[in-house]
């Protein structure tokens, strides 16, 4: 005879207010396999698992419901107290009365009662099936998979390379580096971002636990946490990079120019090209969207320069196989497009450019040598208008949220116009100054101060041009009026957002994604770094905007989690798993086909006790099954059982509403 | 229609080159003119097969039964007997090297009246589907048509619905013969039947009737091909075939116009996802 104990948890107000909670605890002592009823304010609390610990003990328990919160948030807690009071830890059931009742129905008390009982009538029927069960244990294959090689990957693939654990960077483009080796100098510090950036770069490079595979994207990956098996498409870069030597003759040589990306098109680039001078690894790669040999079969001039015979035009896509126990995105970020606003003249005047493009002429090693100009005439500007919020924080054009650093880099851009053209002056217009951080609104002071430029707090409504100038009207709201800047350039603060590939990544991942595209994590504020699929973490601003400083902790925190996950030879896993019964397997295989995890296998048995002849049977690599009980539906003759689920459990909890 | 003598000839050549061990064709009945299924292995008795529009059942149902399930059978085939054949293939209940199948271009059989058979009627696939070799001239698909039945069953109200069924399958005497005849019924042991269920309740009373035979017909969605051998093996004479079109029907109009078994490797509607799939309806 099954004897249950319910313990009904208060949750402070949260349960108690919207459910009549001493009520639920009388109706359950009415089933008659309950032996224990109690309520407490809060169940998760020491003193409340003591209770179930002493409980189980006195009252020689051999189910457990806890009629509280959500189980994602508290299974974990409650079956570690059964098990320390001696019981199978699979033997809880949580009746999840705060999500499922009193939250959903703070209206209607009586309504939300009654739900709570026939929650925890139903918990009670479960547990009366329930079996024990024990942890199962799968190996880990100890090698992680960091896509993106900005800065996020980089810091993330090093750490983890640091603890001795095998890494495979993936980077989409020809040289990690990722936005930062776009960028002059950093905020709050004004420390050389190449300077800081490609001693990493570097290391990565050389550090014999890291497998930098550039120029490559995950196409597909298979498995579960600890033995993921990722492809990886290898694009053809026609160049060989093991006899390369990056000597450079190939890029002077080859006589096709095309808009150079990584200096946000200001400049030209060849069809065979190194992204950028400090490049890693500092290859040439063939663009076979515009190489002339590729095209139209050509030219051929780099391979005619090249001493070591490394151009290979005949090169193809390659996929590549690895074998993973966790993964790092790290996949970084876009800017927003400033088309739709139309009255800046975005598009139209040559003199408004966005602030990577103006980050790139104030570089030391863009475009133009460190010297802002004006697209138009090349001319140096005196004034300088930069506008924020340029999509970010605006419904009507943008998006909804903060992009969080253009505060800051605004500032910095007002610090380094004044650098580098000492008789400039800044104008920034702005909604708020955002500078929450270590030294960031000392530095925003900075600016203000020290460079003098002037901070205008409004909305732009209108640019127009007025000879060569470009005429700004806002408003400046603290002194009530609309102003005119008459400007030689203006610097839009665009808004960060996703990659546009994040979402089908997310999918090919198997990860959750916002409706902005960024990658969800599985808790905004306790597990900001994990995904909901275990064994995927998130690194920078593949997540949401982030500065460098955070995107550089949030990396050594994946790097902490891969660390955490491999620290022993197994993982410990969920039994609830689907099991076959071999009797009544008619081997159709539907089982097989529906399965999203490929954990179902077939396998060949005696036909009979004895008998040579051999039947095909389903079976399941409960390695690999996650428990989603898509098998078990689809499965007609009734072979499969989900453990944790199976019919009596569920049978009984609908006999029992 | 009349290839009595083409399938004499070629089971006499795969019984002479032994490339099978049985053959499943239809021979007459003894006591007046309707024909049963014919299961040989001696190629003396190749004279008494007979194939006419008097060959109605499914023989690929013949294909189950453990003394044939591993052994090389040559079959005779119809349009929807071969949709069947398929299905089972697709579900690995048959090698397709184990079997010889002939195929006939089928022109209709007659019911037990004489007439054409309603499903004949209504058949969207005359010919063999999945074939070694085959017999008469193809016409190809033809249009879907709904079955009148349902068109009529579509007028009883939703709620009505259950007692009409009620009464109907009141007259079942759960003697499985439904299930023994359908060729997509090959489970090692039936849901219902399993003593370790909690779910199915196998009392024989209306109501359990009905949820054995819901149950089965939902386990047929997608995956009845309309041979009817079901209602030729009932000895209540219940229109099965209710059942079946009214999920066929649902089927055809919700899943880009699915047919059970057309196509080799397609398991149905049912196991297959799209992200384009309807979600506004139930069967």
């Amino acid at each position: 005879m099954a004897r249950v104990g319910v313990f009904v948890c208060y949750c402070g107000a949260n349960i108690a207010d919207f459910i009549d909670v001493p009520a639920v605890v009388e109706e359950a002592k009415k089933i008659k396999e309950v032996k224990i009823s109690v309520l407490y304010k809060y169940m998760c609390s020491d003193p409340g698992q003591g209770m179930i610990r002493d409980a189980i003990v006195q009252n020689r328990l051999t189910s457990v419901v806890v009629a509280a919160c959500s189980p994602r948030m508290h299974e974990k807690t409650f079956r570690k107290a059964l098990s320390d009071a001696g019981m199978n830890p699979y033997m809880l059931e949580v009746a999840n009365i705060r999500e499922h009742s009193s939250w959903v129905h703070q209206k209607d008390k009586k309504a939300a009662t009654e739900k709570a009982n026939d929650l925890i009538r139903m918990a009670i029927a479960k547990s009366i099936a329930n079996e024990q069960l024990h942890e199962i244990s799968v190996p880990v294959t100890k090698r992680a998979l960091v896509i993106g090689g900005g800065i996020a990957g980089i810091q993330a693939a090093l750490d983890i390379a640091d603890a001795r654990i095998p890494v495979t960077l993936v980077e989409k483009s020809p040289s990690i580096g990722g936005r930062m080796a776009q960028l002059d100098e950093t905020f709050p510090t004004l420390d050389c971002s190449q300077c800081i950036l490609t001693p990493k770069m570097v290391d990565v490079a050389s550090h014999p636990y890291i497998e930098l595979i550039p120029y490559s994207e995950v196409i597909e990956l298979d498995g579960y946490v600890g033995n993921y098996k990722a492809k990886i498409k290898k694009k053809a870069s026609y160049v060989d990079f093991s006899s390369c030597t990056g000597c450079g003759a190939c890029t002077q040589k080859c006589p096709v120019k095309v808009p150079n990306e990584f200096n946000m098109n200001i400049d030209k680039r060849k069809a065979i090209y190194t992204p950028f001078p400090q490049a890693v690894p500092n290859k040439p790669v063939i663009d076979a969207t515009h190489c002339t040999m590729l095209l139209k079969g050509k030219c051929g001039i780099c391979a005619k320069v090249c001493e070591k015979g490394s151009i290979n035009f005949k090169m193809v896509d390659e996929v590549i196989e690895r074998e993973v126990g966790a993964v790092v995105i790290a996949t970084g970020y876009d800017l927003w497009d400033p088309k739709p606003y139309e009255e800046y003249g975005v598009g139209r005047y040559k003199d408004i450019i966005t602030s990577l493009e103006f980050e790139r002429m104030v570089s030391a090693s863009g475009p133009t040598n460190g010297v802002p100009i004006r697209p138009s005439d090349g001319k140096v500007p005196k004034n300088v208008v930069f506008i924020k919020c340029i999509g970010s924080r605006d419904e009507a054009k943008g998006i909804e949220y903060c992009s969080k650093i253009c505060c800051m880099y605004t500032a910095k851009h007002a610090i380094l116009l004044h650098h580098k053209v000492h008789d400039s002056h800044a104008y920034i217009f702005y909604m708020d100054i955002r500078a929450a951080g270590k030294g960031y609104e000392e530095f925003v002071k900075r600016a203000q101060v020290e460079t003098a430029a002037t901070y205008l707090r409004g909305r732009v409504s209108k640019i127009y041009k007025k000879g060569d100038k470009l005429m700004v009207r806002g408003e400046d709201a603290q002194i009530g009026q609309v102003v005119e800047v008459e400007a030689d350039l203006v610097v839009l603060a665009t808004a960060v957002i996703a990659p546009k590939d994040n979402p089908s990544l997310a999918r090919l991942l198997g990860v959750s994604y916002d409706k902005y595209g960024y990658m969800s994590e599985a808790h905004p504020k306790l597990r900001p770094v994990e995904t909901a699929k275990a064994g995927i973490f998130l690194a920078g601003c593949t997540q949401a905007p982030k500065d460098i400083p955070d995107t550089v902790a949030q990396a050594s925190a994946c790097a902490a989690k891969v660390c955490g996950l491999f620290a022993g030879d197994t993982l410990k896993k969920d039994p609830m798993v689907s099991t076959i019964n071999n009797e009544f397997c008619s081997g159709c295989q539907n089982c097989v086909k529906v399965c999203p995890y490929q954990a179902i296998v077939t396998e060949e048995i005696p036909l009979g006790h004895g008998s040579k002849e051999l039947r095909t049977v389903a079976k399941i690599n409960e390695g690999v099954c996650q428990g989603c009980g898509s098998c078990v539906a689809i499965c007609r003759s009734m072979a499969i059982n989900l453990a944790g689920f199976t019919d009596p459990q569920i049978i009984n909890e609908i006999v029992a509403i | 229609m009349d290839h009595s003598k083409q399938i004499q000839d070629i089971a006499s050549k795969l019984f002479a080159e032994n490339k099978i061990d049985y053959f499943v064709g239809y021979r007459q009945n003894a006591i007046d003119d309707s024909q049963v299924p014919y299961l040989i292995s001696d190629p003396a008795e190749i004279p008494r097969l007979v194939f006419t529009d008097r060959s109605v059942f499914n023989l690929a149902n013949y294909l189950k039964p453990e003394h044939t399930r591993r052994k090389r059978v040559g079959l005779v085939v119809k349009g929807c007997d071969s949709r069947a054949l398929n299905l089972m293939l697709t579900e690995s209940q048959v090698k397709r090297e184990n079997v010889y199948i002939i195929g006939i271009c089928c022109e209709g059989v007659l019911n037990e009246k004489g007439e054409k058979a309603q499903n004949c009627i209504e058949c969207v696939m005359p010919d063999a589907v999945v074939y070694d070799e085959m017999i008469g001239t193809p016409t190809g698909k033809r249009e879907y048509i709904v079955n009148a039945d349902i068109k009529e069953l579509a007028t009883i109200a939703l709620e009505k619905r259950a007692d009409y069924f009620e009464d109907i399958f009141s007259n079942c005497i759960r003697c499985n013969a439904c299930r023994h005849s359908c060729p997509l019924c090959y489970c090692a042991k039936c849901c219902i039947d399993q003593e370790t269920s909690t779910l199915y309740h196998g009392a024989n009373t209306s109501s359990g009737a009905m949820h054995a035979l819901m149950t089965w017909s939902l386990h047929l969605a997608g995956r009845c091909v309309d041979c009817r051998n079901c209602e030729k093996a009932c000895p209540s004479h219940l229109p099965l075939h209710l059942l079946h079109k009214q999920n066929e029907s649902v089927i055809y109009e919700n899943f880009q116009q699915h047919l059970a078994g057309m196509e080799k490797d397609d398991r149905g509607a049912f196991y297959k996802y799209s992200l384009s799939d309807p979600d506004d309806f139930i069967l």
